[in-house]
């Protein structure tokens, strides 16, 4: 296909693809070249669609990994940030995305990996406190490990829904190029901070004041009136 | 390689389960093996005396371990344990009259086989191999033309088809197994060439990539041209057993066109799964080494992930809720309430006979110790037989608490457990008339 595939919006519409992928943008999936020809139609349709929703308060965004992803900026669609777990485990998935020892495989892990390498980044007792914050009292390691594994489970496949990961079966998962959207305050070379504030203008991150802590498990910030 | 009806895999897998087999080969052992291997192979020989044996290992263990103490007598230990596991066999049958002759088995033979070949597939070897392959099919083709009965179409047709054609396919597919090696030991060098030269490395793996792409893509294209060609040729083949009826020819054929179909298989899973890993390993070079050459994205990455439950963030995603399907509509239903037909239910009382169980026990018990009866057992023995089986037991206890009312009884400090009647047993007292109290 080509960028003169689409000259109206009628046309971008009328395609066979555009049901499916509205749905799966507006649920917060990112689109990728993995996704095959939803991709090549939203790379054919791109100029059309970005008009149409700016008109319901998004963006329509396309990053140079090969992906897109659509953005709220009104409150005209509702939106969700992720929660500490999908936020943990999305970052470490980019971590395992950046390893050359992935590569080896194709972007394919284990979950064990996975665990292991959240495990060796923050240390278990930091890892229970921040996927159950409201668990106050000394935990018992067996119960706190059952935690953490059916947390990170629940992660996953909330990741997955949103096109980071691809879960090929209960063990394995292949990476995607959108866990690059977890490595966005830190790929420049400047300051972290003036990246984050520059994603919390764009609307891209929102910083957790302690106003969401405790309510992690809903990870829902709003939704369409 | 076609397994034999008799060697389906369950029966294989529970034959060597059952016999407990096990292969356990030292490093020093196996170069053993390959020792002999390439000695026989050099010198032509079909055994080897004990002290050549002998001779070998001492050699190889001074190689492998040198230093190590005794090796005459590690060498005895060694020739019985690969005798023991069946990949060394004496094959003079003299006994213990004289030292033995040995010879290395086919499961060692194999064994080396695997570590001294190079045997990935290659261009030229596909070539040869396939051009063999044709040469041999057109001969077999042109033989069951002519053959006119059972016996022909077995030497010349059946034969060469399991035999020739079969080691053929087999030798394809044992070089398609080198290449899948080859390819994992392409894949483990470019991430180890990353991990140790990052962005140096671009240009290496990209060359690996590239070389193994085209390798894979001439290979594909041979063995797509080649086994279209062989199908037809053993279709050929097929249909005239089929019209001579020799079954044997027919089911011969089938097992090389499933063996061909699965070696053309291979060509298209290959080249899919490589596609596939080109395009990733190509993405990560331009999106992740390119634009990071310093390899400093990892490391911040770590930081900010490790200081994450300090100062969280959120990604935002849109979140829109699924549209909401309504209910058809549907005209609501009238349930009748829940009654049934009003009867008098109210019945007139009636006699019936009069039933006081604990009172007639009472009189019985009471009948019973006035008649004589010296024990708990007696008194029970007594009572119980006037009373339904079915109240046996439970009358057991009422007993006991009557005859402990209506007399005066002793018990040892250890009671004795005396039976009653056929199913019951009590602890026993002894009764000591009526009670006058």
């Amino acid at each position: 296909m080509s960028a003169t595939t689409f000259h109206t919006l009628e046309e971008a519409v009328d395609d066979e693809h555009y049901p499916e992928v509205d749905l799966a943008l507006r649920r917060g999936r990112h689109i990728g070249r993995d996704d095959g020809t939803m991709y090549e139609y939203l790379v054919d349709a791109q100029a059309l669609l970005e008009k149409l929703y700016r008109r319901f308060g998004c963006e329509l965004i396309q990053q140079s990994d090969g992906y897109f992803y659509l953005l709220p900026s009104g409150d005209r669609l509702g939106r969700r940030h992720l929660s500490a777990g999908e936020m943990l485990v999305g970052q470490t998935l980019a971590l395992l995305y950046l390893d050359p020892t992935t590569l080896q495989y194709g972007g394919i892990v284990v979950r064990e990996v996975v665990l292991q390498r959240l495990s060796a980044l923050l240390g278990a007792d930091v890892l229970v406190r921040t996927l159950e914050p409201r668990r106050r009292s000394k935990y018992d390691e067996r119960v706190a490990a059952e935690l953490v594994r059916t947390k990170v489970s629940d992660a996953l496949r909330h990741l997955a829904d949103l096109g980071f990961v691809d879960l090929l079966d209960e063990v394995r998962l292949r990476l995607r190029p959108a866990l690059m959207r977890f490595a966005e305050p830190v790929r420049g070379l400047g300051d972290r901070s003036a990246a984050l504030e520059r994603l919390v203008r764009a609307g891209e991150v929102v910083v957790d004041d302690g106003e969401h802590r405790g309510e992690e498990d809903a990870g829902t910030e709003e939704v369409s009136p | 390689m076609t397994f034999a009806p008799s060697h389906e895999p369950n029966r294989v897998i529970a034959s060597l389960a059952r016999d407990q087999v096990t292969l356990d080969l030292k490093t020093v052992e196996l170069c053993f093996l390959a020792g002999l291997y390439l000695r026989a192979d050099k010198a032509a020989l079909a055994s080897f005396e004990e002290d050549v044996l002998v001779d070998m290992f001492e050699q190889v263990c001074d190689v492998v371990e040198p230093g190590a103490e005794n090796p005459r007598k590690r060498a005895t230990h060694s020739i019985q344990r690969l005798r023991e596991q069946r990949m060394l066999a004496r094959v003079d049958g003299a006994g213990i009259v004289r030292a033995g002759d040995y010879a290395l088995t086919t499961l060692a033979a194999a064994i080396v086989q695997y570590f001294l070949a190079d045997e990935a597939l290659t261009r030229e070897s596909l070539t040869l191999l396939t051009g063999t392959l044709g040469a041999q099919l057109a001969q077999v083709l042109s033989a069951a033309k002519k053959v006119a009965d059972a016996e022909a179409w077995r030497s010349e047709v059946s034969a060469p088809l399991r035999v020739t054609v079969s080691e053929l396919v087999s030798g394809i597919e044992r070089r398609q197994r080198g290449l899948d090696a080859q390819q994992e030991e392409v894949q483990a060098e470019i991430a180890e060439l990353l991990q140790s030269d990052w962005f140096s490395a671009v240009d290496r793996c990209q060359l690996l990539l590239d070389t193994m792409t085209s390798t894979l893509d001439e290979l594909n294209a041979i063995l797509l041209r080649d086994t279209h060609l062989f199908v037809a040729f053993l279709l050929e083949i097929q249909g005239l057993a089929t019209a001579a009826e020799n079954r044997d020819a027919e089911e011969t054929v089938q097992r090389v066109i499933e063996h061909v179909d699965r070696i053309a298989a291979w060509g298209r899973a290959r080249q899919q799964a490589w596609s596939e890993y080109y395009q990733y390993v190509h993405r990560y070079l331009r999106d992740v080494v390119r634009l990071d050459p310093d390899r400093a994205l990892s490391q911040r990455l770590r930081d900010q992930t490790a200081a994450w439950p300090a100062s969280p963030y959120h990604l935002v995603v849109a979140h829109a809720p699924s549209i909401r399907l309504l209910r058809p509509p549907e005209a609501r239903v009238e349930r009748p309430p829940v009654a049934r037909p009003r009867t008098e239910r109210e019945a007139d009382p009636a006699w019936v006979e009069r039933e006081d169980v604990h009172a007639d026990l009472e009189a019985l018990v009471a009948r019973a110790i006035d008649e004589g009866a010296a024990t708990l057992a007696e008194v029970s023995a007594r009572v119980l037989p006037e009373l339904p089986a079915s109240q046996h037991y439970a009358s057991a206890g009422r007993i006991a608490d009557a005859v402990g009312r209506l007399a005066r009884v002793h018990g040892e400090h250890e009671r004795p457990w005396t039976p009653v009647l056929a199913r019951l047993e009590v602890e026993d007292w002894t009764v000591d008339g009526s009670d006058p109290a």
